[in-house]
């Protein structure tokens, strides 16, 4: 571990602008590699007991008979991926593109505040998750329940960021597009919707993590495919080593999901860049 | 003809005991095609008199018209430099300054010509993509004034244009407002606390005074500006050097000074 600490200090100094990304990405990469190696040592030392928590051979194990042959929980890593993904998308798209209009609408004219307000101060406090007992029943162990957790799941943060997105827009940019006689349409497409738009992004990634975590819970209910499910039966099996090439899918999926995210972020704001 | 007329305005904001009068019956006229700057301590009512002349703030009593017809709402016949700038940071240069000649449905040929030389004026060849957050306080003002410009506004409300700029780009811009108000005259209503730059640029300056905010005096510089024959100098320093210019300067200093009340502290 002193030696990590050592490692870090030693390529963090005397970093410059230039390079200071590339030194980033060498000192991640040796936290990993040092993290790996201590797991390595932790557990053919005996440190940590080989029951609780599953060696590097053992995850490797796991690993390779999901994701090759001969799968796990009746399919492929790649199956179960696919499945969640589809979920998390279908719950995800379903609920901004009804949120982010929603939100931006309520930002917009005080009628539509005064409006929908009401309604969604009822379901802004109820977490996500305690819709599902009521997908279930309404939609039984389906596909469409989960889509429905993950649909409030994601809606929330969707409206909430989008309203906040429109009333920080300053004021005079405001008054300068009444100024200069800019019509209602153009004042949405050209004024409201970028002014908002650095603040509708925190809420979809807000909203893409909602969906990750409410995916995971809904699945752990029962599926016939899915993250979730691999993790639910790995628990049931108490496979520990499974348990954890679960985690490590999770997060590689939202860790993916989000680096797509940031990419069209960046491509729908050009005028962030330096 | 496009006057700004102020009649009996008054401006009253808030309620109860926070209620204050902002304006107090204040009353003048910015002829057409005459450059007023308007002076006075911060908080006198400045901005709150331009906003009505551009139609973002209404008077609790008396009114304001523009051109004869009462001002109801915002428009781009009365183009305004904010004091923030205002530039939409998600449109570059040029499309800052096109937008507003989108919305009165130039056609696409002269719009063209148009930002080009408004572009030019402003000396802003070569940032026509830049976006607003990489340009320096002053090209900003330049692109704020642009934008403005190209318009084609009867009237032009700046409010504090050059505040923010250092004191050379404000030299320059001052001498460039000057030269474009030489070529093409408007009716300005042009708001500073720089008591220079109010005698360098108007034709009348008109003096104000806090709590509430009225009208204290309004000095014509026009007059000493054709008899002392300003225009044949070219730099602002060498007008400032004149004789008739300091005496005008220290009279409205004097006039802001005498409103230095001692209770206020
Ligand atoms: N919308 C508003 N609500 C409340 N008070 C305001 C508002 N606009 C201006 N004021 C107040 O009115 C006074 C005059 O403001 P302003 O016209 O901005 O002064 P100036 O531009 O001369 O500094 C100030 O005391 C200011 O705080
Ligand atoms: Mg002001």
């Amino acid at each position: 571990m002193r030696a990590l600490t050592f490692l870090l200090l030693e390529s963090g100094a005397g970093m410059t602008g230039a390079d200071s990304g590339k030194t980033r990405l060498v000192v991640g990469g040796a936290t990993i590699a040092g993290l790996i190696a201590a797991w390595y040592i932790a557990s053919t030392t005996g440190a940590i007991p080989k029951l609780d928590f599953p060696s590097p051979e053992q995850f490797v194990a796991a690993a390779r008979q999901v994701v090759v042959e001969p799968g796990f929980a009746d399919g492929l890593l790649f199956d179960h991926l696919l499945h969640s993904v589809k979920i998390i998308l279908l719950g995800f798209f379903a609920a901004t593109a009804i949120g982010v209009p929603l939100g931006l609408w309520m930002g917009w004219s005080r009628t539509a505040e005064a409006l929908i307000n009401p309604i969604f101060l009822l379901i802004r406090p109820i977490p996500a998750l305690a819709w599902i007992p009521l997908a279930i029943v309404w939609l039984g162990l389906d596909d469409a329940a989960k889509v429905m957790v993950l649909w409030f799941a994601a809606f929330v943060p969707s409206v909430i960021n989008s309203y906040t997105g429109v009333r920080s827009i300053d004021r005079p940019i405001i008054e300068a597009s009444r100024m200069l006689g800019i019509g209602r349409m153009a004042v949405i497409t050209d004024v409201i919707v970028p002014g908002a738009l650095p603040s509708i992004f925190t809420g979809l990634r807000l909203s893409l993590q909602g969906c990750l975590t409410a995916l995971v819970a809904a699945e752990l209910l029962g599926a016939i495919l899915g993250l979730g499910k691999v993790l639910y039966q790995a628990g049931l099996d108490i496979y520990p080593a499974m348990i954890l090439v679960g985690m490590v899918a999770v997060a590689l999926t939202g860790f993916v999901l989000t680096a797509l995210l940031d990419v069209v972020e960046s491509r729908s704001m050009p005028w962030r860049k330096r | 003809m496009a006057d700004i007329v102020l009649d009996g305005v008054s401006r009253v904001f808030g309620h109860g005991d926070k209620r204050f009068v902002a304006l107090d019956k204040v009353s003048y006229t910015v002829a057409d095609n005459e450059f007023v700057a308007v002076v006075g301590p911060s908080g006198c009512g400045k901005t709150t008199c331009m906003r009505m002349a551009a139609g973002l703030e209404f008077p609790t009593s008396g009114t304001c018209k523009v051109g004869g017809k009462i001002v109801d709402r915002p428009g781009p016949d009365r183009a305004v430099v904010f004091q923030q700038f205002a530039l939409f940071p998600w449109k570059t240069v040029q499309q800052n300054i096109d937008f507003g000649l989108r919305s009165l449905n130039v056609p696409r040929s002269e719009a063209g010509d148009r930002i080009a030389a408004s572009i030019k004026l402003m000396g802003l060849e070569g940032y026509e993509a830049a976006y607003p957050h990489q340009l320096s306080g002053g090209m900003q003002q330049r692109v704020a004034i642009a934008r403005a410009y190209v318009l084609n506004p009867q009237v032009l409300l700046m409010d504090e244009p050059f505040g923010a700029l250092d004191a050379q780009t404000r030299t320059v811009m001052q001498e460039e407002l000057l030269r474009v108000g030489r070529i093409n005259p408007r009716t300005v209503m042009f708001i500073t606390h720089a008591v220079e730059e109010a005698v360098y640029l108007a034709d009348r300056v008109i003096v104000m005074t806090r709590r509430p905010g009225r009208i204290k005096e309004t000095i014509d510089v026009k007059p000493v500006r054709l008899a002392e024959k300003w225009d044949n100098y070219e730099r602002i320093e060498d007008v400032m050097d004149l004789e008739s210019f300091v005496h005008l300067r220290t009279r409205i200093w004097r006039l802001l000074r005498e409103q230095h009340d001692p209770a206020d502290h």
